[in-house]
Order: structure tokens, then C-alpha cells, then sequence
């Protein structure tokens, strides 16, 4: 029998679980935000540790499952170890190279060899050990601007979504325009008013203008929970508003917001590469964007060192597709139905 | 009718706002960007008072009425006079942009309106058969081909398709002997100019609509009407199309004016890489000259068209969705 | 030869990485040409899941792992794919639980027609209009639906839509999977009366797929009772009414009873006489709790879009909750009954009238300390067990909030308070259920929770909205006798708010029926259903399903 072609699941009907997949996904953040118990009702410490400990040791396994079910999807799994061995070689960029990166003095524009093996630069430095360092600026800036962006989306999407009074068509139409104005003009422009600013200048840049995406994405989630019962009945039990947000809504959240910040990261690392190839970086600190930049103004494809183009892009790459790959399994956390019934 | 209406209205107030934060961005800046674009000026000649006084309402001086300047900004950009272009002096900023716009709306729309149809199919087509090797190699090579830098790519297909291969020009929009004019000859060369410039925009923009499109789907394969339809033995064909695609097209639509900032900003840096003649370039020119008046005009007129852009799609999703009619 | 013969199925949930779980064991079925049949059984019994399977529907992960379904002579599993789909006209239709969603919004009704007309070409092109308007007619709906989008129907209209589509197909068998639960009590009478009509007028064999035993018996001759995965009964509707043999069947009977007669009892539940007599025994002694006044309140929400008119959702209504009362607020969806829970709990503000609860307004709250203060003393019971808990959270702590935030009690005394609540809900042993997640409980379990966390800050008056109407028959009876023991215990008043008369009659005195924002009849819960006076009334009390063998068996 030839199956039918498509590949939903059938409703089971009955006793369809709501506590299925798209709970565990959730609890990760217990680890993150363990009852802070704040205010004029806050409990003794004593009695309090042990609570902690079990908020403790679920939110572990909670944990633990979350990451079990993204190192279930191949690609996912691919993605994290891709990510480990970026990480890795960045931390231990030192130990790995094997000339100092802005050391000159060797051959110019060798071919690759040996003792270089992707040859060296117009000023004589060594291409794999700028390869090797080139990787903590790139890592660096997508790891901050992933953190920062994500955090203004969680604050302005959570507090868009959850209270009311928020302004809130001025701030959807603010989102809005940050959303179609295009980012990258935007951040060359900016970047241009800003020469020599450093990486400083960059970051920023780059955060003040990727946060949007992410807060409407997360302003609908927190829309669509608060008017969950369980938001209302928090309410009822007296929560303040902030503790709602925190945590009732924030840590239901918490695959968007990781997924989130792994697309932010992902844009910033490529935007970063961007503006360094413009020119438009600190085009003395070894980065695999300013490396791209070197190369195309000393003109390597002409003399053919494609080596000193094709590996420090083939990194960005690297790094972006590591994150993209992650995202496929934390999706799996937020979309029940992208998780369910894949064969065909 | 009410649709339309809120669009065209959602549309003329961030058009407003985008030609109002094209004023205050240089305003916002530390330095003056006015007082350096009248220097760089000077270097060319005289400035005369009416040339300072258009700088300033572009760029903003600390000192000047800045009612006054934005009244003038407004003015002066409805008449699109955007002042002189001190790099490639003595030439208007308009005259230049409206020279290189043509290019790049006709290479990266023509781009990207090809992508989002292939991306779009394919998407389909891979939610279909979910699970099948087409769909897990369309997967991993989408995401991995969305995730190179677009200048990137383009730099690997100058190299080997056009230096070490010379299966394609290297730069330019059309050979350098020939003058753009409406033969036949000259757009097929042209159009050969464009292959590699238009290959790197489409890899790097097909993934995110086959990504779309194939998660929207698969959404959409688990609504109701679906099993439904197929309960009713409907034709597969019909079931994949016109129910499961064509509802999971909708929510890909709304996504497309956001994307297509992206795209545009990603065939910028295309452009630069083969020294294609349009506002990519253009704009990379002004940055490395810091000739603000260009930079802010090129801006503005990047901004616009993906906002004209946008436009055009939340029409045509009015169009396809009895939703928004009532 | 019988049209449908089920031989020996079993059908499994093969999730990959997880032991395979059993939705279906062992059923043997034989359906003669034109049965109607009912297929009865709660939540997780695998009655959709059989529902499926019969209609060649099932998708991973469920999978058939024994025995075949031969429809017609013919083994279904062997048909390929375009065999199976031609085999869908003149062979079996399915209308889905969730009919509303079962139309494609961007399709006009026409279309959906001319869709399947095209796909098996049955009906001649120049006579395909026609057959559609005919269809739509005789499912009760106007023929300019035709033109409509589903997004401009109502719920029932859409289900009615369904059914003609299914319908279009010339069906010998037509499986109906709940085809009313989504819909609103009076709408579904009418609903099933049409699927009654029509399977008489076409003559379709017809299964109905439903959890509720009283819809069954009214309208099929022969019910199929499912019980975990299994047909633990198979008997002419008379037969299950009269003798049923099956104590799971018996059970489920048992919580059946019309709310119209003079004495309604449930297992589990003691009569209203008992109640008020326990509650005078337990000498509440005129306390410093205060009644709940509401007077002459009225709701008036903007138009929705230009052109209408406002909209009146509550008009004029008053009314007075003393202590240890119980009072029950009846209608339909759209009622106003949950726009009355929202103003007394200060969700939304009367557009004009007066609420009062002791010397407390609460007409004009907003937020802040006055709202807290009154939270503590009017708490909410919610409809869905499932989404009233957050699933991260234990149930310690889910119950220690409210007696943090409430009460003075810190520490030890906190969460001894706690387990005393469990205790009283009867979730023991308390330590254990304090630990769990919402997850590791079932429905039962999880409204009990939702009942403790709403006696933490021992609050005067409870709203109950629809406590019941999520969980299985089976586990109603449970929580309404808790409900009613809160009065009895705490001295606790509740408005009990619900569409659903029968446990109306079980727990409360006093009842008010609203229809559009009126309140049309009130009085003494048993009276006024005893002898309903206002025709609304009456036609809910129709509606209801009255557990007897309807006259076609």
C-alpha cells in the first residue's frame, strides 16, 4: 500500500495530552530563575533550602530531557558539536596556533606549505594562525550581541505582551519600523557616522538593530499565555505582576528565547563579518571579517591565494550553520508538531 | 475595503516615520556630519549659501532651527534634491542614485521574487514528503547555504566561476566598451553580467523561504480541513495545493516584507564584490568617502522601496485572504 | 454479508524511541446495512482512534499491528492509494470532532463542494450546483451559504457544512466523531436531530463516535461500550438502558439523571436534603462574613466593527449570594454568565449597577491593594483543569503562593497550611501529591488542586466556572461533592456557573437562567426545573439527553 504523502498525525482525540511535548521544553529556566522569594511574604531560609533543592534537581532533569530531545535530531546533534569545536578552538587559540597571528616577517603571499599551512598574507603573517585567534572576535561579537539582543526582546516582547497600558500600539508601530527598515544599511550607516569606533561600536550597532524580530516574536507568545488560566489563577493568587512575568510566562518561554537568541547570534556573527569587509570594523584586530577584508584589498584573487578568502568565510559559515543546526532541534521544543510523526 | 484602507494609512505613517529617522539619524550622531560634509565640499569650490542650507536640513547643525531644517528636509525631499555628491563631484545625489537604483531594483527584485517561488515550491514540496531524502537534503543544504555571507559566496563564485573558470564576467553590469541603451545585444549581455551577481542573492535568499514555507507546512498538513479533504478523496494534488500550500503561503507572505530587508541588505555587499553598478556600490563608495549627503539619500531611498515593497505584499495578502475582507 | 466487519483489530502509537502504546485491542465488530450505531466511551477509551481506523484515516504514529477492517468484501489495507481514494465516494465519510476547523478558510463552501464533485466526478458538471444547493438545503442551512467562507459561519453552521460535504458523497457508512462536543448546548440538540433526519431520510449506515452515553441512547439502536482499548459491550440500545451486563457500563449509567424529575441522585453525591441538613448540623455561626450583593449591573461592550450595534452583554441583573449559599447561573454560550464572573471578580467593571460584598464596592476596582484584598475573599474554580496549572510548577508550590501572598502564615506553618489543603481535597498522602507536577496528575487530581489553591486564602464566595464540564462523567460526581462540602465545611458561598442543568440540580439551591444578558427565570433550583415556566428554560432542559432509547430503536 502506498502511503498517503502527507505526514500530520492523525487526532487522537481522546485524552490528547497538553502536558505532552510542549511542557518539558518548557521547564529548562526553572535552573535559571529558582524562586527568588522576594518581598514581605519571603519565607525562612531554612525551610526554604529544601524547597530549593528540589526546584533544583527538577529543573536539572528538566534540563537534561530538553537537551536530550534537540540531541535527538541529527542535525541539531551535528550543530552542537560543530559549536563545542568553534568554542573549543576560539578558548584555546593560544595553545593551537602556531605563530603569533600579527607576527610578520615571513614570506609574503606564500602559497600554502607546511610550515604555513594556508600560506601567509600580503604583510607576512600567517593565515591559520589568524584563522585560529581570527574566531574569538567573530565568536565574541555573536555570543554578546545574541545576549543583548535577546535580552531587550525579552523585556520589551514580555512587557509589550503582558501589560496592557504598555503603550502598546506606539510600541508595536516603534517594532514595526525597526522591523522594516532594512538592518544592514542601517548599520552601515550608523557604523560610518561612527569610524573607528571598535567592537564596541559594532555590538552595539548591531543589537540596536536586531532586537525587534525577536520581541514581536515573543510579545505574541506572552499574549497568547497570558490569557492562559494558569496566568489568570496566578493573578487570583495574588502574584504581582512582575512575578507573573517571571515566573509563570518567562520560563514557558524559554525555547523561543533560546532559539531566539541562536538566530540573533547567527545574524550578528554574519552582520559583524559584514561591516568588517566594508571596512567599516577595526580593520587591525584579527577577525575572520577583517581577513576577508585583507585579502579582497590586497587583490588575492588575482594572485590566487584563494585559501586566504575561502577559510576564514568557510568559518563564518561554519559558525552561522552551527547555530542555524541547534535551532532545528530547540524548534522541535516549541513546535509540537514539527517534533511529532516525522516518517514517511 | 477597511483593510486597504488601515494598510495605505500603516503605510503613508511609517513612510513618514522612516523619511523622519533619515533625519535624525545624522543629528544623533557625536561630531558634526554637517560641518564635515561643507568641508569636504569646499575642497570642490565655492559652497554657496543655498547648498550650505540644504547640508544642514539634511544633516542637522547645533546651532540651526531644527523645526526650520526638518521643514526644508521635508521639502527638499518631496522635490528629491538631496544636494551635491562631494565624491563624485559636481554631480546631484540625485542624479547619481537615480543612474544606479534601475540596477539594483531590476537585479535584486527580479532576484528575489525568483526566489520566493522557487523557495516557496520547494518548501511545499518538501513538507509533502517530510522525512523523505528530499526533504533532509533540501533541509540541510538550505540552512546550510542561508548561513554564508552573502559577500562571501560571491567572492568564491568570482574566483572560481569568473577568474579561474572565465565562464563569467567579473565586474561591471555590461561590458565596459558598450553604452546602456535598449538592443537586443545589450541586455543579453546584461543579462550575462547579472548571472553571478544574481546566483549569490538567490542561494543566500532561498533558504529562509524554504525553511518557511516547509515549517508553515507542515502546520498547516496537521489542520483539520486537511484530513478532512483527504477524508473526502479529494485528488493529492488538490489536497497539497490548494489546502495544505495555500494556506501555509499566507503566514510566508507576511514574513517576505521582513526578509526582504535582509536581502536587500545582503545584495549590497553582492554588488560591491562585482563592482555593479548600482546603489550597493554606490552606498559602499560614499561610506569610504564619508560623502554624507549620498550615504543618507541612498538610505532614504533603500529604505523606501522596501517599504513600497512591503506595501505591494500586505495588498496582495488582502487579496488572498477572504479574512481580511470583512 | 455485513457492510463493515471489524476482525480482531489492534491498533498501537509506535512513537520512534518509546515502547509502543496498545490504543486498541482485540475488536470485533459486525455492522449490518443501515445500523446506526454508537460508539460510547471517556477520554483515552480509543474511540476516535478505532474511528480512524475504520475510515482509513490513521496516520503515525498510530499503526494497525493486528487483524484487518473489511468494508464492503473488501480488506481497506490493501487498497492502494488511489484505489482507497476513489473507494471514499460511495463508501465511508467521516465528520471530525473539530468540524469547525475541518473547512479550508480561503475556500469559499462552493468550492469545497465543486473540490470533491471534481475529484470523483459523480455528478454531472451542469447538474454539480444544483446537487451542492440541494445538500446544503438539507442539512438546514440557506443556499446562499454557498457563497460564504467558513470564517463567516458559526460553529454549527460549519459542522452542518461538514456533514453535507461528507454527505456529497454518496456514503454507505458515515462515522461521526463527536461531531457536537465543540458546539453549544441548544445548537447541539439541533445538530443531532439533523444527523437523526438524515441518516432515517438517506438511510447511511452511521457510527456515532461520542463520550457522552445519553446523546447515544437517544439516537442509535445498538451502542458499542469502549473501555481502555477494548468493546466491553455490544447490545441493542435497549438492552444497555434496561440490562446492562458490564459493570463499567453500569458505572456509567449510574451518572446519568434528569434533572426534571422530583428526586435526582449520583453515587457519590449526597441528595440536596442531606447537604442542607449537614450544613445546618455544622451550626455556622452567624459570622462576620458578609453576602455578595449585585444590583441592577449591566455590560455594555463597543461594537466589534462598524455598523453594529453595541453589544449588551449582561442587561439589569441583580442578585444576592448569602453565606453557605450555592446559586447556579445557566445559559448558553453568549449568555453573559462568564461576563457576570468577570465583573463580581473585577476583571472587567459593571458598566452601570452596584456589587457589593460586605461594605467592600467592587464595581469601580482596578488594581492595587483593594483588588488583592478582594481576591482573597472571592477566588475562582476554573473550567480547564489542563490549563489552569502551569506545568512547570509543583503543587507545593502552586498552593503556597496564595497562602504567602494572603495569609500571615510564613515557614513551617505556610507549609503546614499547604498539606492541611491537600488534605482536604483529599489528594493524600499529602507529601507525595506535594511534590508532583501537574503532568503526573489526571483531571480529577488536577481540579482538586486548582480547588485547593482557591481555599488557601479562605475566601468567602467561590465562582465555579463550568468546574466539571473538561473531565469524564465518571470523575464529575467526585468534584461536585467537594464543591458541595465546601459549603457545608467552610461555610463558603458559590455561584456555580455552568450550561450543564443536571449537576445545577445536584449541588445548588437556588438557580437563575439567563438568556442574551437576561435574567429570564429564578427561583429554587429544584422548583424551577421541576417546572420551568420561560421557554429558554425549557428548551434547555430539551436539549438535554434524557437517557432513554430514542424511537427508532
Amino acid at each position: 500500500m502506498t502511503q498517503a504523502q502527507n505526514a500530520h498525525v492523525t487526532g487522537t482525540a481522546s485524552g490528547n495530552p497538553a502536558n505532552g511535548p510542549a511542557s518539558d521544553k518548557d521547564k529548562a529556566l526553572e535552573v535559571a530563575t529558582p524562586p527568588s522569594n522576594k518581598g514581605e511574604h519571603s519565607q525562612p531560609r531554612a525551610k526554604h533550602d529544601s524547597a530549593d533543592d528540589n526546584v533544583l534537581i527538577r529543573g536539572l532533569r528538566v534540563a537534561g530531557r530538553s537537551f536530550a530531545t534537540v540531541w535527538s535530531v541529527p542535525k541539531a546533534r551535528f550543530g552542537i558539536i560543530l559549536f563545542s569545536l568553534i568554542i573549543l578552538i576560539a578558548i584555546f587559540a593560544p595553545v593551537l596556533s602556531p605563530y603569533n597571528p600579527k607576527q610578520t616577517g615571513f614570506e609574503t603571499n606564500a602559497q600554502p606549505s607546511l610550515s604555513h599551512l594556508l600560506g601567509t598574507t600580503a604583510s607576512g603573517q600567517d593565515v591559520f594562525s589568524q584563522l585560529i585567534w581570527g574566531g574569538r572576535i567573530s565568536v565574541m561579537v555573536a555570543m554578546i550581541a545574541g545576549i543583548l539582543s535577546t535580552a531587550l526582546a525579552v523585556v520589551i516582547g514580555l512587557s509589550w505582551g503582558y501589560i496592557k497600558s504598555f503603550g502598546g500600539e506606539f510600541v508595536g508601530f516603534i517594532v514595526n519600523l525597526f522591523l522594516v527598515i532594512p538592518q544592514l544599511p542601517l548599520m552601515i550607516v550608523i557604523a560610518s557616522y561612527l569610524q573607528n569606533g571598535g567592537m564596541k561600536v559594532i555590538i552595539l550597532v548591531i543589537v540596536f538593530t536586531g532586537w525587534a524580530w525577536g520581541s514581536r516574536v515573543l510579545r505574541s507568545q506572552t499574549q497568547s499565555l497570558r490569557s492562559r488560566d494558569f496566568v489568570t489563577a496566578a493573578a487570583f493568587s495574588g502574584d504581582s505582576a512582575a512575578r507573573i512575568i517571571f515566573h509563570e510566562i518567562f520560563p514557558n518561554m524559554l525555547s523561543l528565547i533560546i532559539n531566539n537568541f541562536f538566530g540573533a547570534a547567527t545574524s550578528a556573527a554574519l552582520a559583524e563579518a559584514g561591516l568588517e569587509f566594508l571596512g567599516l570594523g577595526d580593520s587591525t584586530t584579527i577577525s575572520w571579517g577583517t581577513m576577508i577584508y585583507w585579502a579582497q584589498n590586497n587583490g588575492v584573487i588575482l594572485t590566487g591565494q584563494w585559501a586566504l578568502l575561502l577559510a576564514p568565510g568557510l568559518m563564518i559559515a561554519l559558525l552561522a550553520v552551527s547555530m542555524t543546526f541547534i535551532n532545528f532541534g530547540v524548534d522541535r521544543l516549541s513546535n509540537p508538531r514539527l517534533r511529532e510523526g516525522s516518517s514517511r | 475595503m477597511r483593510y486597504y484602507l488601515g494598510k495605505i494609512g500603516l503605510f503613508l505613517l511609517t513612510l513618514w516615520a522612516a523619511i523622519t529617522v533619515n533625519f535624525l539619524l545624522p543629528r544623533m550622531m557625536p561630531g558634526s556630519p554637517a560641518d564635515a560634509a561643507i568641508a569636504k565640499l569646499s575642497q570642490n569650490g565655492p559652497v554657496t549659501p543655498e547648498m550650505r542650507a540644504s547640508i544642514e536640513a539634511q544633516l542637522g547643525v547645533p546651532t540651526g532651527n531644527p523645526f526650520q531644517q526638518y521643514i526644508q528636509y521635508l521639502n527638499d525631499v518631496v522635490h528629491l534634491n538631496f544636494g551635491i555628491s562631494y565624491s563624485n563631484f559636481p554631480q546631484s545625489v540625485s542624479s547619481l542614485v537615480s543612474t544606479a537604483l534601475p540596477w539594483t531594483l531590476v537585479l535584486v527584485g527580479t532576484v528575489t521574487i525568483l526566489s520566493f517561488i522557487i523557495g516557496t515550491m520547494l518548501g511545499a514540496a518538501m513538507a509533502w514528503k517530510r522525512g523523505s531524502l528530499v526533504d533532509a537534503t533540501g533541509s540541510v543544504s538550505s540552512s546550510f547555504f542561508s548561513a554564508f555571507p552573502p559577500f562571501w559566496l560571491a567572492l568564491l563564485l568570482l574566483f572560481f566561476l569568473g577568474y579561474v573558470a572565465k565562464a563569467f564576467p567579473t565586474s561591471g553590469a555590461y561590458a565596459a566598451t558598450s553604452v546602456p541603451n535598449l538592443s537586443w545585444s545589450f541586455l543579453v549581455d546584461a543579462l550575462y553580467h547579472s548571472i553571478l551577481p544574481g546566483l549569490t542573492i538567490l542561494i543566500t535568499s532561498l533558504g529562509s523561504w524554504v525553511m518557511g514555507m516547509r515549517n508553515n507546512m507542515i502546520n498547516t498538513l496537521g489542520d483539520d480541513y486537511v484530513t478532512f479533504a483527504e477524508a473526502n478523496g479529494l485528488h493529492q494534488r488538490t489536497v497539497m495545493l490548494r489546502y495544505a500550500a495555500r494556506n501555509a503561503l499566507l503566514p510566508n507572505l507576511t514574513s517576505f516584507g521582513l526578509v526582504l530587508g535582509g536581502v536587500v541588505g545582503g545584495s549590497l555587499l553582492v554588488e560591491q564584490v562585482f563592482s555593479y553598478p548600482g546603489i550597493g556600490m554606490l552606498l559602499f563608495q560614499a561610506v569610504t568617502n564619508q560623502d554624507y549627503p549620498l550615504m543618507q539619500a541612498l538610505f532614504l531611498m533603500i529604505t523606501v522601496s522596501v517599504l513600497v515593497a512591503n506595501f505591494i505584499v500586505d495588498i496582495l495578502y488582502g487579496v488572498l485572504d477572504p479574512r481580511t475582507r470583512r | 454479508m455485513s457492510l463493515l466487519h471489524i476482525d480482531h483489530l489492534s491498533i498501537e502509537y509506535d512513537t520512534p524511541g518509546t515502547e509502543p502504546v496498545k490504543a486498541v485491542h482485540d475488536v470485533n465488530v459486525d455492522l449490518e446495512q443501515g445500523e446506526f450505531v454508537g460508539l460510547v466511551g471517556e477520554s483515552g477509551s480509543g474511540k476516535s482512534t478505532l474511528g480512524f481506523a475504520i475510515t482509513a484515516l490513521s496516520r503515525p504514529p498510530a499503526r494497525v499491528s493486528e487483524g484487518k477492517v473489511i468494508f464492503d468484501g473488501v480488506d481497506i489495507s490493501t487498497l492502494n492509494q488511489e484505489e482507497l481514494r476513489k473507494q471514499r465516494r460511495g463508501g465511508f465519510a467521516m465528520v471530525l470532532q473539530s468540524g469547525m476547523n475541518a473547512l479550508n478558510p480561503v475556500r469559499t463552501i462552493r468550492n469545497h463542494f465543486m473540490d470533491i464533485f471534481k475529484a470523483h466526478e459523480h455528478v454531472q458538471k451542469d447538474r454539480r450546483e444544483a446537487r451542492a444547493k440541494e445538500l446544503i438545503e438539507k442539512v438546514g442551512l440557506p443556499a446562499n451559504t454557498l457563497n460564504r467562507y467558513p470564517g463567516e459561519l458559526s460553529g454549527g453552521m460549519r459542522q452542518r457544512v461538514s456533514i453535507a460535504l461528507a454527505l456529497s458523497l454518496d456514503p454507505k457508512l458515515m462515522v461521526f466523531d463527536e461531531p457536537t462536543t465543540a458546539l453549544d448546548v441548544l445548537v447541539q440538540h439541533e445538530v443531532m436531530n439533523t444527523i437523526r433526519e438524515l441518516q432515517k431520510s438517506e438511510g447511511f449506515t452511521a457510527i456515532l463516535i461520542s463520550h457522552d452515553l445519553g446523546i447515544v441512547l437517544e439516537s442509535t439502536q445498538r451502542v458499542l461500550v469502549m473501555h481502555n482499548g477494548r468493546i466491553v459491550e455490544d447490545a441493542s440500545s435497549r438492552e444497555i438502558l434496561e440490562h446492562p451486563k458490564d459493570d463499567y457500563t453500569k458505572m456509567l449509567l449510574s451518572h446519568y439523571g434528569d434533572p426534571r424529575a422530583e428526586h435526582v441522585s449520583v453515587p457519590g453525591l449526597r441528595t440536596r436534603e442531606n447537604a442542607n441538613e449537614a450544613y445546618k448540623e455544622n451550626a455556622h455561626a452567624e459570622d462576620n462574613r458578609t453576602a455578595l450583593t449585585v444590583s441592577h449591573i449591566t455590560k455594555i461592550y463597543p461594537a466589534h466593527k462598524r455598523g453594529d450595534g453595541e453589544v449588551r452583554a449582561v442587561d439589569d441583573v441583580s442578585f444576592t449570594l448569602d453565606p453557605g449559599q450555592s446559586l447556579a447561573l445557566v445559559g448558553a454560550s453568549g449568555s453573559g454568565k462568564s461576563t457576570i464572573a468577570k465583573m463580581i471578580t473585577a476583571v472587567e467593571n459593571p458598566t452601570s449597577g452596584v456589587i457589593t460584598l460586605g461594605s467592600k464596592h467592587i464595581e469601580k476596582m482596578h488594581r492595587g491593594r483593594d483588588l488583592r484584598a478582594l481576591r482573597s475573599d472571592i477566588q475562582m474554580v476554573f473550567q480547564d483543569p489542563y490549563a489552569a496549572l502551569n506545568p512547570l510548577h509543583n503543587v507545593e508550590y502552586i498552593l503556597s503562593r496564595p497562602i504567602l501572598n494572603y495569609t500571615k502564615l510564613k515557614g513551617s506553618a505556610a507549609r503546614n497550611r499547604m498539606l492541611e489543603l491537600l488534605e482536604f481535597v483529599g489528594l493524600t498522602p499529602v507529601e507525595q501529591f506535594a511534590a508532583k507536577l501537574p503532568h503526573q496528575l489526571s483531571g480529577g487530581q488536577r481540579q482538586r488542586v486548582v480547588i485547593a489553591r482557591a481555599l488557601a486564602s479562605d475566601p468567602k464566595v467561590l465562582i465555579a466556572d463550568e468546574p466539571v464540564s473538561m473531565l469524564d462523567m465518571t470523575l464529575r460526581a467526585g468534584i461536585l461533592a467537594l464543591l458541595d462540602d465546601l459549603r457545608v465545611r467552610l461555610n463558603v458561598s458559590m455561584l456555580y456557573i455552568t450550561h450543564d442543568l443536571l449537576s445545577a440540580r445536584l449541588i445548588t439551591d437556588n438557580i437563575m437562567v439567563l438568556n442574551q444578558g437576561h435574567v429570564v427565570e429564578r427561583g429554587e433550583t429544584s422548583k424551577v426545573l421541576q417546572h420551568p415556566h420561560d421557554d429558554y428554560t425549557i428548551s434547555l432542559l430539551d436539549a438535554i439527553p434524557k437517557l432513554q432509547v430514542g424511537e427508532q430503536a
